[in-house]
């Protein structure tokens, strides 16, 4: 008995300690000091996936970010074409442990998913959201400011990246016109000679 | 692929399942049980009214557990000076009306047999009233249970008021980690929801019932001002009884005016006190309508009047006066509940 109770508190003992390590690893929460982290660890939620389970479709009203403790997610997205039922899914990318998602219904209230994210395997998530943010900010604004900010810069990212792939998709849009542009005006001349 | 299917199916379910049966033995304890809806209304009446302050401790460094008995001492202390200073003027107040309550029996039943008398003139005898027999049988019964009633609703009082600050106590401390606690059983598919839900429910609840309790605060004070002003007898019960009927929407500021008015015209005050009387529960309805209600009520919930008066009645028929001034939060809380839930099986999906 006395072994089963002593087995039992050092299993727990390992979770919380995997828990604050993964959270550790995380962007969001690498800054964090190992006091801070727990108090990090009461506010979050593990959640259990088996393999092949949806965690959230595209569309659905989404109020926080996930963080991969152990397993693997896809991400699909889907063209929304407005009266067609079946809509082709398409993978978009595969993350593991340590990445992240869904971070931007963290800061955006009433926001909808833009991709469907579903687990490839058993799947251990972290889930970070909205209230729990919120409940930070109102008794810890220490630690608050700091995932903010860590927030922020991980927005500022995408962001940037978003902007970097506009910007090489306006440049590729712009050289497929002139190159249509010059066919056009060779065509032109041909037709004149 | 299909097994796995159909073990996230049937564990969705089993969790459902335990999560609804949770939740149903949670209700079931709470209107079985003696006490029980009283001691954890008021409970979380306190814990909404604690918890703003108790999160402001806790942001200064202090510990959760530290900031709750801290303020439950303070708040012990004020209340126990509150008691000092007014259970002269209330006691008295009590006497003075228990003494005289026969007069106003008697008054009552003149004042509404006058009412039969007139009412049937102006009908010419086309309809017929009998109901001084009925609300002569009605006071007599009500007066004598006021005062046969009160060792059980002493006893009834000293249970809540022990149990409610016991379970407000732990709900400040260790609320957060039991919701956490059910929330862990929910579902994956239901858990977001659930989570906002919660969320949504909380906040609103504690807006509500804060903002609730100043308007009645504000109410009953000014209320009170007016009678003292006027040399009014019983200012001070009449005070506490329309801040407690303001609760009540509607229909509370008309109950809670009854009693003044009929003291006034029992006691054949001049015509000058009993407008008095009436301008001065006209003036703290004016301040409620036009000042407090704009600026914290109106906005925290969003009822159409007749759904009111018609969860009002339902409320009081269910748990008579406590019914009728939990009946609003109870059916905001479903209404959030409802249009979540909706907004989740039907609009959420794209």
């Amino acid at each position: 008995m006395a072994d089963y109770l002593w087995d039992n508190i050092f299993r727990k003992d390992a979770k919380e300690k995997e828990l604050i390590t993964r959270l550790k690893e995380n962007f969001l929460f690498e800054l964090l000091s190992n006091k801070e982290l727990s108090f990090i660890e009461q506010i979050v939620h593990v959640r259990t996936y088996r393999a092949n389970e949806v965690i959230f479709r595209q569309g659905e009203a989404g109020v926080g970010m996930y963080i991969i403790k152990k397993g693997n997610v896809d991400i699909y997205s889907a063209e929304n074409i407005p009266g067609q039922e079946n809509q082709n899914e398409t993978k978009v990318t595969s993350l593991s442990e340590g990445d992240f998602f869904g971070e931007i219904s963290l800061v955006e209230a009433g926001s909808r998913r833009t991709a469907t994210a579903a687990t490839s395997t058993e799947t251990e998530l972290i889930g970070f959201f909205r209230p729990d943010l919120i409940e930070l900010l109102e008794r810890n604004p220490n630690i608050g400011a700091k995932v903010v900010f860590r927030l922020a810069e991980v927005l500022g990212r995408r962001l940037a990246e978003t902007t970097d792939k506009i910007s090489l998709i306006k440049q590729e849009l712009l050289r497929i016109s002139e190159k249509k542009r010059r066919k056009k005006d060779v065509q032109q001349s041909n037709s004149d000679s | 692929m299909y097994n796995s299917r159909t073990l996230i199916r049937r564990e969705r379910y089993i969790k459902s399942f335990a999560v609804f049966a949770l939740l149903c033995f949670f209700a079931w304890t709470i209107f079985a049980v003696e006490n029980m809806m009283a001691s954890v209304v008021l409970a979380l009446v306190i814990t909404y009214l604690l918890n703003p302050f108790v999160n402001k401790l806790e942001r200064k460094g202090t510990r959760r557990t530290t900031s709750i008995l801290l303020l439950f001492v303070v708040a012990s202390l004020a209340l126990s000076l509150l008691a000092s200073l007014f259970y002269p003027i209330l006691s008295t107040q009590i006497g003075d009306l228990q003494a005289e309550l026969p007069k106003y029996q008697i008054g009552i039943v003149k004042l509404i047999s006058n009412l039969e008398k007139k009412a049937q003139e102006i009908m010419g005898g086309y309809y017929s009233f009998d109901i001084i027999k009925g609300i002569n049988t009605l006071i007599a019964e009500s007066a004598g249970a006021l005062f046969s009633n009160i060792p059980d609703f002493a006893s009834k009082f000293l249970t809540v008021f022990i149990l409610a600050p016991f379970f407000a106590f732990f709900m400040l401390r260790d609320g957060r980690g039991v919701v956490r606690q059910f929330l862990r059983m929910m579902p994956n598919n239901l858990f977001e929801l659930a989570l906002n839900l919660n969320y949504q429910i909380n906040e609103q609840m504690g807006d509500f019932i804060r903002a609730r309790l100043l308007e009645a605060g504000i109410v009953g004070l000014v209320i009170w001002i007016g009678l003292a002003i006027i040399g009014f007898p019983y200012a001070s019960i009449l005070a506490i009884f329309a801040a407690l009927t303001n609760l009540i929407p509607y229909v509370g500021p008309f109950i809670g005016a009854v009693p003044a008015i009929a003291i006034a015209l029992i006691n054949k005050d001049p015509s000058i006190i009993v407008f008095l009387v009436c301008m001065t529960y006209a003036i703290a309805q004016i301040i409620d309508i036009v000042f407090i209600i704009p600026m914290v009520v109106a906005k925290i919930v969003n009822l159409h009047p007749v759904f009111v008066v018609v969860v009002i009645i339902i409320g009081s028929q269910l748990m008579g006066i406590l019914g009728m001034i939990i009946s609003i939060p109870v059916a905001s809380a479903l209404k959030l509940t409802f249009t979540a839930v909706y907004d989740h099986l039907i609009n959420f999906r794209s």
